[in-house]
């Protein structure tokens, strides 16, 4: 029995109802990353404007807003992948517990284990299945077959594809469907345990079903991760979100808690877009 | 209309779907307003053919309704709506079942017309008179902030109903010491008061009805909250 206090009832603003977070004021150990006045530049033009935003720990950050509004910019930011764009300058910071990623001796290479990323298509490698996940261990110098067996199928449970491909690891990963083979690049980027993992419309080459076990995929991972998701679709969003960004040409125009932004938006600019209106 | 800003969708389809609704329920609302004048005056004048005409019309209000739930129904399954559009399909659902209801009390008080009060009796009646015309007057303050999505007038009149119940229970005290005089009378002092009922939930489904227009409007849920509160939005 869930006790509701009348007060609360009233407000709306019983916990059991929501658990909001306020993000203006996370505490410290509630944060995953925490981007301060972040500015970036494509040569003169300017895509991301003074972005300042907390994503907390252990929680489903989405990214939305129309073509061009620097949400993937800003996703890649987060792993340094903009790093690998001529003539992008950026300026501010992005702390990952307390330390900027944009530091001069920060090891990208590093940095891109502790942040996992996932594209719109999946790009497994022309390997098997197995090779795929334990790619990146092998990379990092794991040889002990038995700690490389453990995390393939640990990643793969994890990723929900151990059990359709259980009895066929060592087949080559081409011959899965779309979606599995999104959820093996999943496993592939789990494997190696990252803290943050980003998402770059990772549905929007899928059909609908897929798309629906990789929702609760990222709902499941969430428990181990911090999860960041760029999204064109915006139900997507409001779906396996709990926190919502909405972006505009560079700007970030509004930041909120996902329930709160799909019904009651403060901006007009947000109530447009995710209404589907004229700006 | 201006606060809706329906017409600004790039769905020119949804527009349509949207604007389709929301004249339904003016026609809905014009007709359940409709119904309770009638059903007034015909208690007013005992005008038996009125008061039959009343409860021969009840079906249209009812068949509103369900088409306007399963236009919504459609909507939401079919467009998905979001924030004020979503606020606007939550607050019309409830209208209508409030305004469904409004329709029914109508039809109680219709059929008071129909009973046999002798001319001795008919002045009971006219104790009616007051609070249905105040009545009427909330539901029609209630219809035109809902057409106008004007959230300060559903503020305003949302009190209303305080003085609608003052009304109520003067009108209460004044049928029982009828009864108390008159025994013989209780029969149909007790229509008087299901009628006087009748027109005090009026009241109170006007009441929500302004409560939907404040949460579509603001997207704060004003139900069970002080009048002090709600002054605060």
């Amino acid at each position: 029995m869930i006790s509701i206090s009348p007060k609360a009832l009233a407000t709306g603003s019983d916990p059991a109802f929501s658990k909001k977070l306020d993000l203006n004021n996370l505490a410290p150990e509630q944060v995953a990353l925490d981007i301060n006045k972040l500015n970036l530049f494509y040569g003169k033009k300017q895509a991301l404007n003074n972005i300042t935003m907390s994503i907390p720990k252990g929680q489903v950050t989405a990214f939305i807003g129309p073509s061009g509004c620097g949400k993937s910019t800003l996703l890649r930011c987060i792993n340094r992948m903009n790093d690998l764009v001529d003539d992008c300058h950026i300026s501010g910071e992005i702390n990952l517990h307390g330390n900027n990623i944009y530091n001069k001796h920060v090891d990208v290479a590093e940095l891109r284990r502790k942040v996992g990323m996932v594209f719109q298509r999946p790009n497994p490698f022309p390997k098997t299945i197995y090779e795929n996940v334990v790619y990146g261990l092998r990379i990092m110098g794991e040889n002990n077959r038995r700690r490389l067996d453990e995390a393939a199928e640990q990643s793969l449970r994890s990723a929900a594809l151990w059990n359709e491909v259980k009895d066929r690891l060592h087949e080559s990963a081409l011959g899965l469907s779309g979606g599995q083979q999104q959820r093996l690049v999943i496993a592939r980027a789990i494997a190696i345990q990252p803290e943050v993992l980003l998402l770059d419309e990772p549905t929007s080459a899928l059909d609908p079903i897929s798309t629906l076990v990789i929702e609760e995929l990222i709902n499941d991972l969430k428990k181990q991760f911090t999860v960041v998701i760029v999204t064109h679709n915006m139900q997507q969003a409001a779906r396996v979100s709990d926190q919502t960004a909405f972006m505009y040409m560079g700007d970030l125009i509004e930041y909120s808690d996902t329930n709160t932004l799909f019904t009651t938006p403060l901006k007009k600019k947000t109530e447009d877009y995710i209404t589907g209106r004229y700006g | 209309m201006d606060n809706l800003q329906i017409g600004r969708h790039i769905s020119g389809q949804f527009n349509e779907d949207l604007e389709r609704v929301i004249n339904n329920v003016m026609h809905m609302g014009g007709l359940v307003e409709k119904q309770l004048t009638d059903a007034l005056a015909a208690v007013d004048t005992t005008d038996v053919t009125l008061a039959k005409e009343v409860l021969s019309n009840d079906y249209q209000v009812n068949a509103y309704e369900v088409s306007i739930d399963d236009e919504c129904t459609r909507i939401i399954a079919k467009r998905q709506p979001a924030a004020g559009d979503l606020r606007l399909i939550m607050a019309i659902v409830k209208t209508i079942t409030d305004l469904e209801r409004i329709g029914d009390e109508a039809e109680k008080i219709a059929r008071v017309a129909l009973e046999n009060f002798s001319s001795s009796q008919q002045d009971l009646l006219v104790n009616l008179d007051n609070l249905g015309r105040l009545v009427l007057e909330f539901l029609q303050a209630s219809l035109d902030a809902f057409t106008r999505m004007d959230c300060d007038a559903a503020i305003k009149i949302h009190q209303m109903d305080d003085k609608i119940n003052r009304e109520y229970e003067a009108l209460i005290r004044q049928l029982m010491t009828y009864m108390m005089e008159d025994p013989r009378s209780i029969p149909q002092i007790m229509t008087v008061i299901w009628s006087a009922r009748a027109l005090e939930r009026i009241g109170d489904r006007c009441q929500n009805i302004c409560e939907y227009i404040i949460y579509f409007v603001k997207g704060k849920v004003v139900r069970h909250t002080t009048a002090e509160d709600m002054k605060k939005l």
